[in-house]
């Protein structure tokens, strides 16, 4: 068989194999879709009453409730701060034992590894459900389900920043007989410095979003102010809430973006 | 006293890589030595032996009288101190100063978490000051160490390498990544040091010209071995010639040993 029918063939195979996948593809989507009762139509007919929500129940807000929110709101980017500040200086204890680069017990890694996987993936709502039911409704619980869910995140970004760092720098350090610890200050941490910042940011970012939802079952903040609205069919209250969220989330965003350009 | 003695020094890689085949060899105080010999032949990890960056597979290092082999965590850090380290990539912690690079050096002789909040005496860092006068870079002081040229970064690391007031200086291609007048520059420096100080130096070096220039002495080592041992004068061509002879052949082995 020359080259050219050798190439046919794969090209026919290839052929076969895309058409398969097509089709299974497509039967498992309507499969799934007759499974939910998915219906487009059902679509269409529901965003009309979606429009008329939004437009005669959520909107206009009622600016009349400010007031009464911004104490939440703050509680809001409080809890998301502290989360962040916490959450970064435990993460990045821990990202060092995790670390290849900078741990000084190797065959204790993985434990820090999947100690730490086990926060980041239980999502933030079951962990805040949890910890309702032991510590009561309230900021507490918005704060140290934020404050775990960061931990998750950041040690997972820290130590993959840590393992990227200039291992030259660090022989050369142990080579004047510098201790472990004079290493992780001396040649670790100018090295780590802009990526400690930046990612540490960008959990402050993802906190103040994720604290709306953790707000919504018991954590506090404008997410315990959105869900008791819509319990108490306060809409104009719920949308003067998002639009806070919203606020805060673009005016978080454009600060961490100035200081990051500062810094960095 | 004899400086350092190695005998027999061997060293194996895991992947079965022979990086050393048993090197014995001796250092007198003072004595500025070039180790010359192809990519791969086994000069960067003899020098990393002898401060245990490397493990060694076996044979013993004896430095002033004592030996080094296996010693262990605060002793070790005690060897290491009284051997600097200048590299071919210079290696200073690039977003701290110059001054603080040079500190660095200290570090092997202060209490840990006093040296890792970064607490050096006004000794320690009038000492610091006087190296980088001496290396010609006092000016340099307080910039970012990544804003200096390659031949300056060099040069602090020999400052770096001198405060830790050293017996023996090892040297891995100090020049390899520099132009020729920064190479003059950054081996006149470390010369002078050496000799002023009666530091020992031991020097892996690419080019032969200037091993010969500077050199009191001069190792060759071919794959793993060492084939040559003697005054500058005595290195003939033709040994050159076998040193370097076959390096295409070794510098597959040299690639596994630097992986």
């Amino acid at each position: 068989m020359n080259i050219e029918q050798q190439y046919m063939q794969k090209v026919r195979k290839q052929r076969i194999q895309w058409f398969v996948f097509i089709v299974v593809l497509l039967a498992l989507t309507v499969w799934a879709a007759i499974g939910t009762n998915f219906n487009l139509f059902v679509l269409f007919s529901g965003l009309s009453e979606g429009f008329s929500f939004l437009f005669h129940d959520l909107l206009p807000p009622s600016p009349a409730t400010l007031p009464s929110l911004l104490d939440a709101a703050l509680d809001t980017i409080c809890m998301s701060f502290v989360a962040m500040i916490l959450g970064s200086i435990i993460a990045a204890v821990i990202a060092m034992f995790t670390a290849v680069t900078t741990t000084p017990f190797p065959r204790l890694r993985y434990f820090f590894r999947a100690a730490t996987a086990l926060l980041r993936n239980i999502p933030v709502l079951i962990w805040a459900l949890i910890l309702v039911s032991g510590f009561g409704l309230g900021n507490l619980v918005g704060t140290l389900s934020l404050l775990i869910v960061s931990i998750g995140m950041l040690v997972r970004c820290f130590a993959e920043a840590l393992e990227e760092i200039d291992r030259g720098q660090l022989e050369a350090l142990k080579a004047t007989g510098a201790s472990h610890l004079q290493m992780i200050t001396s040649a670790v941490l100018p090295q780590f410095m802009p990526s400690f910042i930046g990612w540490s940011l960008f959990n402050l970012e993802i906190n103040i979003r994720a604290s709306t939802i953790v707000g919504m079952v018991g954590g506090g903040g404008l997410g315990f102010m959105i869900q008791s609205g819509i319990k108490l069919f306060q809409y104009k209250q719920v949308s003067m809430a998002i639009i806070l969220v919203i606020v805060i989330v673009l005016a978080t965003e454009w600060l961490t973006g100035r200081v990051r350009e500062r810094l960095i | 006293m004899t400086l350092l003695q190695v005998e027999q020094l061997k060293k194996v890689y895991p992947d079965g890589t022979v990086g050393l085949k048993g090197i014995s060899f001796e250092l007198e105080a003072g004595e500025f030595v070039a180790v010359i010999g192809p990519s791969g032949a086994g000069k960067s990890t003899l020098l990393r032996c002898l401060n245990r960056m490397v493990e060694s597979s076996s044979g013993t290092i004896t430095l002033q009288g004592n030996t080094i082999t296996k010693v262990k965590a605060k002793q070790l850090r005690a060897v290491r101190r009284k051997m600097g380290m200048i590299f071919q990539g210079y290696n200073l912690v690039a977003r701290s100063t110059v001054l603080t690079n040079v500190l660095h050096g200290r570090l092997g002789y202060m209490n840990s978490l006093k040296g890792a909040l970064g607490l050096f005496n006004k000794q320690d860092t009038e000492l610091a000051k006087a190296l980088l006068n001496k290396v010609g870079l006092s000016e340099q002081m307080y910039k970012r160490a990544d804003e200096l040229s390659g031949g300056q970064q060099q040069r602090v690391g020999i400052a770096r390498a001198l405060a830790q007031r050293p017996a023996l200086i090892l040297a891995d291609e100090p020049i390899a990544s520099l132009d020729p007048a920064a190479s003059q520059t950054v081996m006149q420096t470390l010369y002078e040091a050496c000799k002023a100080d009666g530091i020992a130096c031991l020097c892996n070096l690419h080019q032969v010209e200037v091993a010969k220039k500077f050199a009191t002495r001069i190792i060759g080592i071919r794959a793993g071995e060492k084939v040559f041992d003697g005054a500058p004068e005595q290195l003939t061509d033709e040994m050159i010639s076998y040193i370097y002879e076959g390096a295409k052949h070794e510098e597959a082995v040299g690639r596994k040993e630097t992986a």
